[in-house]
């Protein structure tokens, strides 16, 4: 069933669909009308869950490790300075391979005070050991909640399910919102590998002295290794049940393309009308729009990305002292890749500042019309004051 | 056991790495008598984050959950959510953490789960500063007393904090004093916390620390009596906020408390007349609530 | 189920998770000092010139245990009902409770057991050892006679005893007044032993010829006849004078008319004090004459103090010199007395004539009770030898078969319980030589002793476990006062004195059964386990068990922290350095 809804209600929609039992959320803008909306769920029964209403994101993510030790489907929302505060417990909720699911709406951080959209908060979490799904529209919003879950459950490690804040947050668009009976079939009750119980004690989560946390740290990624593939067959069976799919990249005109601009976000939206219309002029570029950042998909980079004559890599981020945190992961990615084409990176859009059709061609253009990057970062956009 | 009415069964075990003579363990052994098999135990960074034992090993026969530093009130309040939705009211969810993990990085949490008066019990047990790390101050350190950061002449120069009658503000069902030196009223405590559910239990329970309080071991349990005896720590309980009861009176000078620790070596008689003075004050504060609250009700 | 990896992959799941318990860590090697249990013996059991093992009597009997109590005073007294009443306690005074509050009342207690066992509500359990074939002779059926015959009967050898008077007893029975000791407590006592198996013959006085030939027809003969004989003070008139003891017989017999008006008792020891008591009950005004401070006689306080409440007029630091009769009236000459000094050995006071005009006291009727000796040369070894062996409560003569004196021939201070370390004494100094001969019986008594004291430990010399009976004693400053709270010790009801006077009815009461439980609780168990549990209670490693009642140091986990010993309230733990 067709319904007009806002990113948030998307969210909101998929936890109720996946039946989450425990959540614990404290209010940040943009996140409100998440967990809002989970909270009327709560309140007029539409949800057999408890939502507890904490002090902090601290103890948001405190809550839901708790419940989720305990065997529960969980879900947790925040935002920005939330997640930063939550940072500490990311690293308990990864390492305690705890298959938890946030929702992370892309904001920037202070100060000044600034509410909008910037991808800096979530990347800045990169070495937590979460997997990171980014989405362009209301559907893939509700649609990743779900398959969430199922990744989430099968590799025990968490996930976040990343959204642009107002672009896509607060931004009505039609959402499939699928039946109870659909989802249950995609999405069977959670069992868990690991949870607390009184008649068969043990303790988790205990000192790990030097002799086995290596190998406990090398599971992690052991486990995050084989994301890649779990996914994939996460998003056929959802493709077979809904009939649709996303991928952990997705390729745009990229076949006989010879730049390609890499994108993530609601900015792909914008970035499919500039690839539209600069084909419709003969130019031969192309879009990979980046789903998944953690685990970061290498191969699929070094496959679409290794042959192609350029590429511009479009960050909403920054990393102080570096670069755009895209172009630099996409660039470590290709740089043990023989004759790897040059890597221009872009920093557009910080803080709430529009990506427009615009912004995007004059990125392309840009990159066309040079032989080499003339920075590691060029700042697009700029106001001089 | 003349005249003692102690359970029997231990739910901690041997073998665990507590120093000898710590009174956290001691703590644990009794909490544990009460609270039976029916508990998970949340810890968060603490002494106990050690003795509950390395990887791969456990010192309690119930269920414990490790979590961070500042979490223990949220993390009790997600498991006891958790055992909710899957139908388990038996289970008891006790948060165990020092003071550190309770009078100062933890009080944010701890209160936010006070105050919606989260099913579980949340325990304290207080060494009187962060000894895991190695005998650094907490508010929870008493006026007087050298730590490894409030060394020599900058010994430390602030009151306790008043735990219990914070948790006493936030009007939860029970909050409590214990002590190790008196088994049979902590385990009391104990059991009469894990009857009461459906809402937040807050246990403050003395627990001495040979290694940082510079005591010999042997003194653990004579000292947490001696605090007791003297009024610096005393035993009582408080129902829904208001209803006092006092354990035990105390009589003895607390110089007999004071003298015999190394910590408080270097304190004069003139500053143990300014601890009798605040210990007076405060005992007659809590006679006045005791007699206060008895009128009201 | 949580689906299987669609690339058929296991996912690794390492974590920090335990599937041990930490008592795979030993934790005993961390320890460098390791706590024992080790009994101590308490300065109440030392002073006990019977060596019971008091503690332990009044821990039963707390616990409800009271056949183990009863049993714990017979294994080392058969007189509980008789001592309870007429032993002076000097247990009372070392108890360590007086350090907090008041002595406890061991003296009622143990009256207490022994009168629920008189009225059968308490069965005895003591048995007999194998018997051994060898028979002893015991002459004397006094405290001291009855008491060897009851350990020695225990032993597994028979005892042929001979006593001179009508019924046993001795001095118990003949010179103790009844409202301090009713014959009853003591017929049904002297029973109880009698079912030993002793033999006893009655009115069957005994001769020197009787003694060396008894050594022919026993393997050993004990002395404890008593002293047959009153001291005389060798004053002219003195034959005009009763003998004290004489009366006090005459009274237990029942022959004695209401006396005279006025009476004066020469004495100051016991005996004085119950022949005036006596008098006082039978209607006369009597006074004592004592040659030194009335605080030094040596008659028990008490018994001093109870006299002058009941009316006895004392007159101390008078010595007679004369006795006249004038008329129907005796005229007592009397010689001032005053102190010079102090008697080095005895702790009281010389006296002196003070060199004052003479005094005469005028009375109808005197008494005298100022000591008595052996009847007979024979009653003490005729020739030492350095074979004699003078032990603290008898001597062991050098012949063969052993022949021992005991009782008020040898004891220093004559009294029951004295008079019962004797017969005890004896039993085992005759076992010890027929088991490994005369010259292993000072080491061996030396090794039953209780505590640093003279007391003599049966169970201890049966080799009793649990009753080892340590040579440390313990102190007031070796009690945990935190255990104990301050509780007023237990009053027995008396007689009032308008009652006292008119009647031989037993003064004091027994306590009853609430008062003397909540009593026996006052006892802090001075150095023995009564299974308290704090060792296990406090305990942070878990390193104290139990097993069928024992407490143990689980020396695996034991890290010697050292809080069982502290937290032992009676001092019945230490500790030891390891290595």
């Amino acid at each position: 069933m067709k319904e007009v809804l806002e990113g948030s209600h998307a969210v909101s929609q998929a936890v109720r669909l996946a039946k989450v039992q425990v959540m614990s959320a404290y209010p940040i803008t943009p996140q409100t009308h998440i967990v809002e909306a989970l909270s009327e769920y709560c309140a007029d029964g539409t949800m057999d869950a408890r939502f507890i209403c904490v002090e902090s994101e601290h103890s948001a993510m405190a809550a839901v490790i708790g419940a989720s030790s305990a065997g529960i489907r969980t879900f947790t929302a925040t935002s920005s300075q939330g997640l930063a505060l939550m940072h500490e417990l990311l690293h308990w909720a990864s390492a305690g391979r705890l298959p938890i699911v946030m929702a992370e709406v892309n904001r920037a951080l202070a100060p000044g005070w600034n509410i909008w959209m910037d991808q800096t908060d979530s990347l800045a979490q990169r070495d937590t050991g979460w997997i990171q799904l980014y989405c362009e529209d209301g559907q893939e919003v509700l649609d990743t909640v779900l398959q969430a879950y199922r990744l989430a459950e099968t590799v025990n490690l968490p996930v976040m399910v990343v959204l642009d804040a107002f672009f896509l947050s607060h931004t009505f668009e039609p959402v499939d919102i699928p039946g109870q009976d659909l989802v249950d079939r995609f999405l069977p009750p959670f069992s868990p590998k690991i949870a607390l119980d009184t008649s068969d004690p043990f303790a988790i989560g205990q000192m790990a002295p030097p002799n086995v946390y290596m190998e406990m740290r090398r599971d992690v990624q052991k486990a995050m290794e084989q994301v890649l593939d779990i996914f994939s067959g996460v998003e056929q069976e959802f493709l077979n049940i809904f009939g649709r799919t996303y991928g952990p990249v997705e390729r745009f005109y990229c076949d006989d393309a010879r730049i390609i601009m890499v994108v993530t976000g609601t900015a792909a939206g914008t970035c499919r009308q500039v690839i539209s219309d600069l084909r419709s002029k003969g130019e031969k570029v192309g879009m990979l729009k980046l789903k998944m950042f953690r685990p970061f998909p290498v191969n699929l980079i070094r496959e679409d990305l290794g042959r192609v004559q350029k590429i511009a890599v479009v960050d909403r981020n920054f990393s102080f002292g570096a670069s755009g945190i895209f172009a630099q992961e996409i660039r470590a990615a290709l740089c043990n890749h023989p004759g790897h084409p040059p890597v221009f990176g872009y920093i557009a859009g910080l803080g709430g500042r529009d990506v427009t059709v615009d912004t995007l061609s004059e990125i392309y253009w840009k990159t066309k019309e040079s032989d080499a990057p003339e920075d590691e970062s060029v700042w697009v956009g700029l106001v001089n004051c | 056991m003349a005249g003692y009415n102690i359970p029997d069964t231990d739910y901690m075990v041997s073998g665990h790495v507590g120093c000898p003579g710590c009174g956290a363990t001691i703590a644990m052994k009794f909490a544990l008598k009460a609270m039976g098999e029916k508990t998970m135990v949340v810890i968060p960074a603490c002494c106990w984050g050690v003795i509950a034992g390395p990887y791969p090993q456990s010192s309690l026969k119930v269920p414990i959950l490790q979590t961070a530093f500042a979490t223990a009130g949220a993390t009790a309040s997600g498991l006891r959510a958790a055992l909710d939705m899957k139908g388990d009211s038996e289970t008891t969810v006790m948060a165990w953490a020092g003071d550190g993990g309770t009078f100062d990085i933890g009080i944010q949490a701890l209160s936010g789960a006070v105050e919606r008066n989260e099913d579980f019990i949340y325990v304290c047990y207080d060494n009187e500063a962060y000894m895991n790390t190695g005998v650094q101050r907490s508010s929870a350190t008493p006026f007087g007393s050298r730590t490894t950061t409030t060394p020599g002449k900058g010994w430390k120069k602030n009151r306790k904090k008043n735990m219990v009658e914070i948790l006493a503000a936030h009007r939860i069902p029970y909050a409590a004093t214990a002590s190790i030196a008196y088994p049979e009223d902590m385990i009391r405590k104990f059991d009469k916390a894990r009857r009461m559910k459906g809402g937040t239990r807050f246990i403050h329970v003395f627990a001495t620390c040979p290694t940082g309080w510079r005591i010999p071991s042997e003194m653990s349990v004579k000292i947490a009596r001696l605090a007791v005896q003297s009024n610096v720590f005393p035993l009582y309980e408080v129902e829904n906020g208001v209803k006092y009861t006092i354990n035990v009176e105390g009589s003895r000078p607390v110089a007999d408390y004071f003298k015999i620790q190394g910590r408080f070596k270097h304190l004069t008689d003139e500053d143990f007349e300014k601890i009798q003075n605040m210990v007076d004050k405060d005992w007659e504060l809590l006679l006045r609530k005791t007699s206060y609250f008895d009128r009201l009700t | 189920m949580a689906q299987e990896p669609e690339n058929g992959k296991k996912i690794p799941l390492f974590i920090s998770r335990s599937h041990i318990l930490t008592d795979v860590n030993k934790t005993g090697s961390w320890r460098f000092v390791r706590p024992i249990y080790r009994e101590k013996t308490a300065p109440c059991s030392t002073a006990c010139p019977a060596g019971q093992d008091i503690p332990r009597i009044e821990m039963f009997f707390n616990q409800n245990q009271f056949e183990d109590a009863l049993n714990t005073i017979l294994f080392e007294n058969p007189f509980p009902s008789v001592c309870g009443r007429v032993c002076f306690h000097p247990c009372e005074r070392v108890c360590n409770r007086a350090g907090l509050d008041e002595p406890v009342a061991v003296h009622d207690l143990e009256r207490f057991i022994g009168d629920a066992a008189a009225r059968g509500e308490l069965k005895p359990g003591l048995k007999k050892l194998p018997a051994k074939g060898k028979t002893v002779c015991i002459i004397g059926a006094g405290p001291a006679g009855m008491a060897a015959g009851y350990f020695l009967s225990r032993m597994g050898y028979s005892c042929d005893i001979y006593e001179a008077r009508s019924e046993p007893g001795g001095i118990l029975r003949w010179g103790i007044p009844r409202y301090r000791l009713p014959e009853t407590v003591l017929t049904f006592e002297i029973d109880r032993i009698k079912q030993y198996g002793l033999k006893i013959s009655c009115n069957t006085p005994v001769t020197h010829d009787f003694v060396e030939d008894a050594k022919n027809r026993y393997q050993a003969v004990f002395i404890a006849c008593g002293h047959g004989r009153s001291l005389k003070m060798n004053i002219p008139g003195e034959h005009m004078a009763d003998d004290g003891l004489d009366y006090l017989n005459r009274l237990r017999k029942g022959d004695t008319a209401p006396s005279t008006t006025t009476a004066a008792v020469i004495g100051g020891g016991n005996t004085a004090i119950d022949v005036a008591r006596s008098l006082v009950r039978q209607g006369t005004k009597t006074t004592l004459i004592y040659r030194r401070q009335k605080q030094d006689m040596p008659a028990f306080k008490e018994e001093v103090e109870m006299a002058v409440e009941e009316g006895v007029t004392i007159m101390e630091l008078f010595s007679p010199v004369k006795i006249e009769k004038h008329d129907e009236e005796f005229v007592i000459s009397l010689q001032k007395m005053k102190t010079a000094g102090m008697e080095t050995d005895r702790g009281r006071s010389r006296v002196i004539p003070d060199g004052g005009p003479g005094h005469q006291f005028r009375t109808l009727k005197i008494f005298t009770a100022i000591g008595a000796e052996p009847a007979d040369p024979w009653l003490s070894p005729l020739q030492k030898t350095d074979a004699t062996l003078d032990l603290s409560h008898c001597t062991l003569a050098d012949s063969d078969p052993p022949l021992l004196y005991g009782g008020d021939l040898t004891n220093a201070i004559q009294s029951v319980p004295d008079a019962v370390a004797s017969g005890k004494q004896a039993a085992m100094a005759i076992d010890i030589f027929f088991k490994q001969g005369r010259h292993a019986i000072t080491d061996r008594l030396n090794s039953c002793r209780v505590g640093n004291g003279p007391a003599l430990s049966m169970a201890r010399y049966m080799g009793e476990k649990q009753r080892n009976r340590h040579e440390d004693v313990v102190s007031f400053e070796h009690i945990n006062l935190d255990y104990f709270p301050r509780e007023s010790r237990a009053e027995t009801k008396t007689l009032s004195l308008d009652d006292r006077v008119r009647s031989f009815d037993e003064i004091k009461t027994t306590l009853t059964i609430d008062r003397a439980l909540k009593e026996s609780r006052r006892c802090f168990n001075c150095g023995i386990c009564n299974a308290c549990d704090n060792c296990r209670i406090f305990c942070p490693e878990i390193a104290v068990t139990l097993h069928a009642g024992e407490r143990q140091i689980d020396l695996d986990y034991c890290k010697g922290c050292g809080i069982c010993v502290v937290e032992c309230p009676r001092s019945a733990m230490e500790l030891q350095e390891e290595g």
